[in-house]
Parts: C-alpha cells; structure tokens; sequence
C-alpha cells in the first residue's frame, strides 16, 4: 500500500489541507443569511416547503450538496497529491547522482518510443525523479567528454525536471572517469575535485548517494576510481541492433605523385554485422564535386581518395548515401554521416634570413620553389638591434626567422633556424648561462665555429666531425643526403628535451630540432661560411656544393614556414582547443562556426590565439580584418562513439538481452536488465476529475439545479 | 380625478361596456321596475303568451275577445320588467396591493367596469369591500349619473382592511340579504382557508360569480437565491432556498389552490374565474366574462 502512494508534502502542509473540510462544514453549518423580501402571502409557499419537509433528512442532503461536492474536491485533491500509482521502482536511499551521458554516441535513434538515446535516457531520469519522496535529494550531471553539473543536490522536483530538459546532446566522446570523479567529489566531501573554472560545491556531511549512470556504455573501462560511499547502478540506454556506417576519417594532402595537386581521403567504416556498400559523395562549399562507391567489409573500413586537382580554397564536406543492408534499414546515428575537412590557400611564408652575407644560401633561395613557399627578406645582423626588429619578432610577423652567425637577445615569436649559434638562453646549454660576448651575434675573434664558440668556455666545439646519422624520416631531412659532407668544425649540441636529433656525428650531435610553445625551433651546430676576425671569408662545409644543401632548405621553408597547410588541414575533435595564428600582429581574430555566429579571441599571454567553442561539428572560418585567412574542421572521427551498438553481455549465465556490465575500477557494475519500470501516476486523472467536480458545482449553484 | 377616473374607466372601455349588459341565471324580483326583461311573466305592455285561465287570476288579464270568439276564459301573460340587484365584494387586504398593476387597482377596475356595465342599465349596483363593517353599507347607485359617484367611491377604497375573508363575507351576506348578482373579486389568499367564505355566499340566493385576481409574481415567481419572505398582512416568515424543485413544487401547490378554488365554486354553483393583473380588463369583460354569462 506504501508503494501506492507517494508522499509529497510535508506534515505541516498537511495539517493545513487537513483543516480545509472542517472549515467547510462549519461554514455550512453557520446561519444563512437570507435576504427580507415582502410577499403578499407566504400562504402558497408555506404549504411548498411543507411538501418538501415530507423526507426531510434526503432534503438536507440536497439542499446541502453543494458541500459535499466541495468535500468531494478536497478529498480529491488530496488524493491526487498523495500521488496514487504503481510498478514504479521504489528508489532506495536518500541522496541521488543521476549522471546522463550525453555523448555522440547517445544522439542514436534506436530506442522504441523516442528520438534518441539521450531522450530515452531524460525520460527515465524524468520517471525516477517522479518517483522521489519528499525529504529525497537528487542532482544531475551530464557527461561526454567532461562532466557538467546539470543541478545541483535538490528536492525540487519540478527544478531538477526543469534542469533534466536543459541536457543537449553533444557530439564529443565519453569520458565516464571525469564525470565519477565529480559525483565522487560532491558525494565524498573533502575530495571535491571540480573542472577547471568551475565553483567549488561544498557537501557537508558524508553521506552514501546511489549513482544512477544513464549510458550506452560506449566507453573505456574506468580505472583506477574507488566507489567509495556512492552505490552505482547502470542502466543501458540503446539497443543491440544499432546499426551504423560511419565516415572516421576525412583528410586532405598533397599527391604523392603530383604535388601540387591535392586529394581528398575519406575512411568510412561500417559498425554492422554485414558488408555495406555506400556512396560517398565530395562537396566544395555546398556544391557537388565527386561522388564515388564504397564497398566496406563488415567492421573494417574502406578507403576512398578523392582527387581536387587546383580546387580553390573552401569548405569540403563528404557525405555518406546509402542503405544499410539490414531488416530495419535504418542508420542509428546520423551525426558521423557527414566529414568535414578544410581547404586553405597555401599562403607563402614570411621568411627573415639575418645573416653578415651568404651566398650559398642566396642562391638556395633563389629557386622559384622557394619563391612560393615563402617571401624571403635579408638583413644583417645590425637589424637585430632596431626597434623594427622586435616590434616584428613580437608580433609574430614572421613564419621563421634564420639567424646565420648570429643569434637574438631573446628568441622571437616565430620558427627559429640558428646556423652556427645555439639560441639564446639556457635551454639548448644544458641550463648553464650564456657567457657574455656571445649575444651580440658578432665574431671578435673566431674565425670559424670553433673559434667562435671559444670564447664562449661553455659551449662544447668538435673539430672535422663525422657525420654518421641523420634523422631520414623527418621532414627538414627528406631526400637529404649528408654522407658526402665534410665539416670543419661544429658545436656540440646539447638539446633540450622533447628535442629530436637530427644529425649525429662522431663527437655527438650536430642538429637537432625542439618545440618551443607553438613554434620549433632548428639548430644546425655548424657554419656554412665563417668569417676570420680580419673579415675574411672561409669556408666551413663543402656541402653548398651538394644536391642535398637546396634540397634541406627547401624542406626548412616547407615545413618550417610554409608547414602551416598541413597541420590546419587536420581535423580537430569537438570540444578540443585550437591554437590559430594570425598573419602579421592583430589584437584578436574573428571565428565563424558553421553555425555562423561569431567568436571574437584576443590574443592570450601567449603567442598564439586559443579558440575553445569548438562543439559544433563542421568547418570554422577564422577571420581577420574581415578576410577569411583559414579554416579548419571539425569531425567527430571516433570510433568508440561511432560504434552505437551496445555491448551484450559475455556472461554465459546471463539473459541475452543482457548489455555487458561495466567495470569502475575494479567493481563490475551489472547492467540492468531491461528498462527501469517508469511509475504510473493517475494523480494527474484524479484532479481532471476535481475539476470536473468544481465545474458541476459550479452549475448546479448557478443553474439551481437538484438531483 | 380626471386622470385616475380615465384609468379606472378609460372611455374606450366605457365605448365597448355600453354594449353590455348584465345577466343573470336565476329568477330575481327586483323592488323596482328597471330595464330588465323579466324571465317572470308580469305586467309590462310587451305581451307574452296566452294561457287558460285558473280561479283567482286576475279579472283583468282575461281576453275578452277571445272569450267572444271561443267561449274560452284565456289569459293574456304580459312580460315583466325589472331591475336587478348588482354586488361587487372587494378584497382590499393588504396582500391585494401587490403587483404592477396592484391587484386592488386590477380589483377597482373591474368592480368599475362591471358596475357601469349595471349603471347604464339602471340596474341596482352596490360596490362595497369586505372590511365595512355589518352595519355600514356601500351606497346604492343606480342610472347614469351613477357612474361618477361609483367611480369616486372606488377611488376612496384603500388597502390596508384586515378583516378575513369569511368575516368580511358574512357581514355582506348580513348587509345584503336579497338577492342578484354578487361578485367577489379576492385573491382569496386567506390563511384559514377561502372554503368557509365562499360557503356563506352558497347559502344566500344570489348568483355568485369569484373573480380570483392573481398577480404575475405570484403566478410565476422571479425569485432567487437565500430568502427570507415576510407575509405583509401577518409577518409570517417562510425561509426559501429557491431551487429548481421548489419552484416546481410551488407552481404545483399554486395549481392545486386554483384548481380547488374552481372546483369548490362549480359544485356550488358559483361561477370561478381566474384573472391575472397582466390581462387587461377590457379583453377580460369582452371575452371570458362574456362566456362565463355574466354579461352579454
């Protein structure tokens, strides 16, 4: 009998209901009023109302129904609000964490009776919040990639509904550890860990919560968490017939063959049991450019290139067409049907060469290839002094700067190449200091590297180095051949970490690439030319006179200045940053999602423009001084999310229809079988009929009418 | 009074009245030669029948020459004329001055036109009410000049008499012991019940005719809501919560009282009309007491 009723209200509000019916009684029972009115004979009516005193105790009952209707439609109202109904899940404890997964994967449209996943899933939510007694607590997080707290503990009912309706489906991956660790945080206090940015939620006492975890459970096994207090019971939202053919991948690059022509490259894979033939159709900016037919193998993946030849720069959008080869024929997620990759102009770098005078690197520069990837300046190294100078290197004017015999005070806001110099700074001397003498990028004495680096005790000098291996597979060394270059002398190198060597010789080694922030910065240990003290020319290397010396610059200003293309070709997952540079210094920079609203970034204490509103899948226009410079995509490309169907269960034991438990660290959490019963509530019945009863009243005292 | 004259007696009503004539069923001697054919055979010039003559008649009645011719004594029977005796009994209790018009006023004008209808026919008309006491009684008027005096009179009569019903009855039986035509025009609303009342006229020998003059509201109450209804004449209260069912059982007991009222009257010989304030008097006298033969 408990479970037929629910209590909604607390005692002293139904103290207060309780004094209604006796009011209205004692109100009927209070002398009538009646109006005087002056008849000639009361003669007629009196022997009217002495008929109708014949059975009188059925007269009082009629004269008095208007009561006993108004007693009827308070028992009814409290009826309803001790909310009747049945098969409900009676939920145990006090404190509940509903935490709804909202990930990609939960937009699938294979639930019976609603649209999606996650609509499954608010319902369920929504039945179990109805279900909630007063004095019961609940909050709502909603989880992808990172947790969010929807609502915080309540016993509002009718704001948690509220807040439930609020969960947008997103397409990021799922990440049910983060989302642990913030019910774990607010559930176990003194262990509060919340996202970055976020308020600090104070819980006051220890007390058990029940974790209600609404998933497809399309996620890695979480480990390394302790449950603690908090008692978590799983219930699989989706069904094991999902079927799904996703696009997972979506790219362009340059032809192997021919490159200068770019091609497109789609990967569909096909989440289902049978293979699928799919067309996947390319097309630039909203217009058709090629189609082609896909044959993909059950759960594998199919490739399809796509050639674009000199396409301008735009939008690319791939599309999958087809129909799936299963009884339902029908594709339960539909957000990974469509890639998205951008095509940008390869805008030529901006390249500074600061060096006394080289002419091995004029003439490696002078080629038309070069003249493409970047406009090359020369400056002497007096310029590194002029306020021009470090206005441009601050501003991150330039793509790369190469300092040849010299080197900055400090390091610029661009790719660096040194040609002779270590940078300045400890960073690439093993932590020592600089000794003085070496920043001002002018020789006294040296005559070459050694000479040179002399002076400067600390930096380690080899002489006629052998060159025993280079990095063949880096970029900057593509198709160079160094065995038949002879050095004179070098420095050593001592590089930083997360550095890549990219020339060892027999003393140890001689170039290396690291990163720095958002830029790389290349030290080549030894001078092509040196110069005596008496200013005199020498010669450090015969490799200017090698295939291998234009063939390495050109590669620098590829992938140095010109490396740009590459990278923003590649697809950003939703929800993750996007470093963006500007060309030339701008305060902020404009992006337009697909959306078409627009974000303004200013530039962050760092060098580069962070944008974080990446959760719309598509390509951004990143605009500056209303000129669209670039775009870039992105696409949801995850396997985990696009792989819809729900695991079944591997215990032998269990019934088919049983999804695969989940393991949170090393609990394994059973997976309910079926759905949780969603209450049957008639309270909302019992006050149409209080209505009904209130509009009969309300006729019979207008109407004057009687049974 | 031109004003109140007019709307006891508007000409138009008189121009119609003028046609009229009082009737009666019963044979009355009148004490004084009037307009009336007698139903009695007397001694006027108008000449009636013949019939054999019977020891003690009249000598000179005898038809001489049809005695020559027949050898035959036959009397010749002459028409009497006569007048008649004319009663309107009004009711002028308090509970008569309700209703637009008041069911007094409805009262007088009747008593009004009946009695003009008289007048013009020099029968003898005394309009009086039941609260006169047994030894004071109404004047008696009778021609023409009549009219005004009778219509003064009717004006002088005010609500307000207390006396019952049958009291009020018995001392007109009491004032007026001969007999005619006696109308009692009574919304016949008396607590002890009209059946003693009416009984008195049934022993008199007069040709009664009850007018039952009721109001539209008390035909068809307008009423609503909690009430408390005060009876005028004795402050008697009735509390009423008016209902749809009360009504009803209101309009049934109103039936129930018409009807019995009529009923009683017919097995008495009485003539019972009911009349609502809301019938004009004119369409009253012209057509139902037309039929009902008090006029003709």
């Amino acid at each position: 009998m408990f479970d037929f009723f629910r209590n909604t209200l607390p005692p002293w509000q139904w103290a207060l209901l309780a004094l209604v019916p006796p009011a209205i009684i004692a109100l009927y029972f209070l002398k009538l009023k009646r109006q005087p009115l002056e008849v000639p004979s009361t003669y007629l009516w009196k022997r009217s109302i002495e008929d109708l005193h014949v059975n009188s105790l059925w007269q009082r009952l009629r004269q008095n129904l208007l009561m006993f209707l108004q007693l009827l439609l308070i028992a009814l109202a409290m009826f309803a609000l001790l909310r009747p109904g049945w098969e409900g899940t009676k939920l145990n404890g006090d404190r509940f964490i509903f935490l709804v997964d909202n990930s990609a994967s939960m937009s699938a449209n294979d639930v019976e009776g609603a649209q999606s996943r996650l609509e499954e899933s608010k319902k369920l939510v929504g039945g179990l919040i109805d279900q909630m007694d007063a004095g019961m607590t609940a909050m709502i997080i909603s989880f992808a990639d990172t947790p969010q707290v929807v609502q915080e503990f309540t016993d509002n009912r009718r704001l948690l509904r509220e807040r439930l309706a609020t969960i947008e489906p997103t397409v990021r991956g799922t990440d049910l550890h983060g989302a642990l660790d913030l019910a774990d945080g607010l559930a176990n206090p003194g262990r509060t860990r919340i996202q970055e940015g976020g308020a600090d939620i104070d819980v006051v006492e220890a007390q058990p919560a029940t974790i209600y975890i609404f998933s497809d459970g399309r996620f890695e096994d979480v480990k390394g968490f302790s449950l603690g207090n908090l008692k978590p019971v799983y219930v699989p939202i989706g069904s094991f017939e999902a079927r799904n053919l996703a696009i997972t991948g979506f790219s362009t690059r340059r032809s192997e063959a021919r490159p200068e022509e770019r091609q497109a490259f789609v990967q569909v894979t096909n989440y289902t049991e049978s293979p699928q033939s799919a067309v996947v159709e390319v097309l630039l900016d909203g217009n058709f450019l090629d189609a082609k037919q896909v044959e993909v193998p059950a759960g594998e993946s199919s490739g399809a290139v796509f050639p674009l030849a000199d396409a301008p720069a735009g939008k690319l959008t791939a599309r999958l067409k087809y129909e799936l080869d299963t009884p339902t024929k029908r594709d339960a997620l539909e957000q990974d049907d469509t890639g998205y990759a951008a095509l940008n102009d390869a805008k030529p770098g901006r390249v500074l060469v600061v060096t006394p005078g080289n002419v091995a690197l004029e003439v490696a520069f002078a080629t038309e290839r070069s003249g493409k990837l970047g406009a090359i300046q020369f400056k002497t190294p007096d310029v590194l002094t002029t306020d021009e100078y470090k206005r441009d290197a601050d501003g991150s004017v330039f793509d790369l700067i190469i300092y040849d015999q010299c080197a900055p005070a400090t390091m610029p806001r661009a790719n660096t190449l040194f040609v002779g110099r270590l940078p300045p700074g400890p960073v690439w001397r093993g932590g020592r200091e600089e000794a003085s003498g070496q920043k001002d990028g002018n020789d006294e004495k040296g005559s070459n590297t050694a000479a040179s680096a002399a002076n400067n005790a600390a930096d380690e000098v080899t002489t006629v180095p052998q060159i025993i291996d280079w990095d063949r597979a880096h970029p900057v060394l593509s198709s160079v051949e160094l065995a038949n270059v002879a050095l004179v002398d070098s420095l050593v190198l001592d590089p930083p970490p997360g550095a890549t060597v990219l020339i060892d010789s027999t003393a140890g080694p001689i170039a290396a690439i690291a990163p720095r922030d958002a830029y790389q910065d290349v030290v080549l240990g030894f001078e092509i030319f040196g110069q005596n003290k008496d200013g005199t020319r020498n010669v450090n290397t015969n490799w200017p006179t090698k295939l291998s010396f234009p063939t390495f610059w050109l590669n620098a200003l590829e992938y140095l200045a010109g490396g740009t293309e590459e990278s923003q070709t590649a697809s950003v997952r939703p929800g993750r940053a996007v470093e963006l540079r500007a060309a030339g210094n701008v305060p902020e920079l404009t992006v337009v999602d697909p959306a078409g609203k627009t974000h303004t970034i200013r530039r962050s204490a760092e060098d580069v423009f962070q944008f974080h509103d990446t959760h719309q899948l598509g390509v951004y226009d990143v605009r500056q001084r209303d000129a669209v410079t670039e775009r870039f995509a992105v696409n949801l490309f995850d396997r985990d999310e696009s792989d819809v169907r729900v695991r079944p269960s591997q215990d032998p034991d269990a019934p088919v229809t049983q999804a695969a438990d989940i393991h949170i660290g090393h609990v394994d959490v059973k997976a309910q079988v079926g759905r949780a019963p969603t209450r049957k509530e008639v309270w909302k019945a019992i006050l149409a009929c209080a209505l009904a009863v209130l509009v009969f009243e309300w006729y019979i005292y207008n109407r004057r009418v009687y049974l | 009074m031109p004003t109140t004259e007019s709307q006891l007696l508007p000409p138009d009503l008189m121009a119609q009245l003028e046609r009229l004539e009082l009737v009666t069923r019963k044979v009355f001697r009148g004490r004084m030669k009037g307009e009336r054919r007698s139903k009695r055979k007397g001694q006027s010039v108008e000449f009636a029948d013949f019939r054999s003559y019977v020891p003690g008649d009249d000598l000179r009645s005898l038809d001489w020459n049809l005695y020559a011719r027949l050898d035959k004594l036959i009397v010749k029977l002459f028409l009497e004329e006569e007048d008649l005796h004319f009663f309107t009994l009004i009711d002028a209790s308090l509970s008569m001055d309700f209703g637009a018009p008041t069911k007094l006023q409805y009262a007088k004008q009747l008593a009004a036109a009946l009695g003009f209808v008289g007048l013009i026919r020099t029968d003898r008309v005394r309009i009086e009410t039941l609260g006169q006491s047994v030894h004071h009684r109404g004047p008696v008027l009778r021609g023409r000049r009549g009219v005004w005096r009778m219509i003064d009179y009717l004006e002088s009569i005010q609500a307000g008499e207390t006396t019952s019903l049958a009291e009020g009855i018995k001392n007109f039986c009491l004032r007026n012991a001969g007999k005619g035509i006696v109308v009692l025009i009574s919304d016949l609303m008396d607590k002890n019940g009209y059946e003693p009342a009416l009984r008195y006229l049934v022993s008199q020998r007069m040709d009664v005719y009850v007018i039952h003059v009721l109001s539209q509201e008390e035909l068809d109450p307008d009423v609503k809501g909690d009430l408390k209804l005060v009876d005028c004449e004795d402050q008697d209260i009735a509390e009423i919560t008016v209902s749809a069912p009360l009504l009803a059982r209101y309009k049934s007991t109103l039936n129930a009282f018409v009807g019995g009222a009529q009923e009683f009257c017919n097995r008495r010989g009485m003539n019972y009309l009911l009349a609502n304030n809301q019938t004009p008097v004119k369409d009253l006298i012209g057509s139902y007491l037309r039929r009902r033969g008090l006029v003709r």
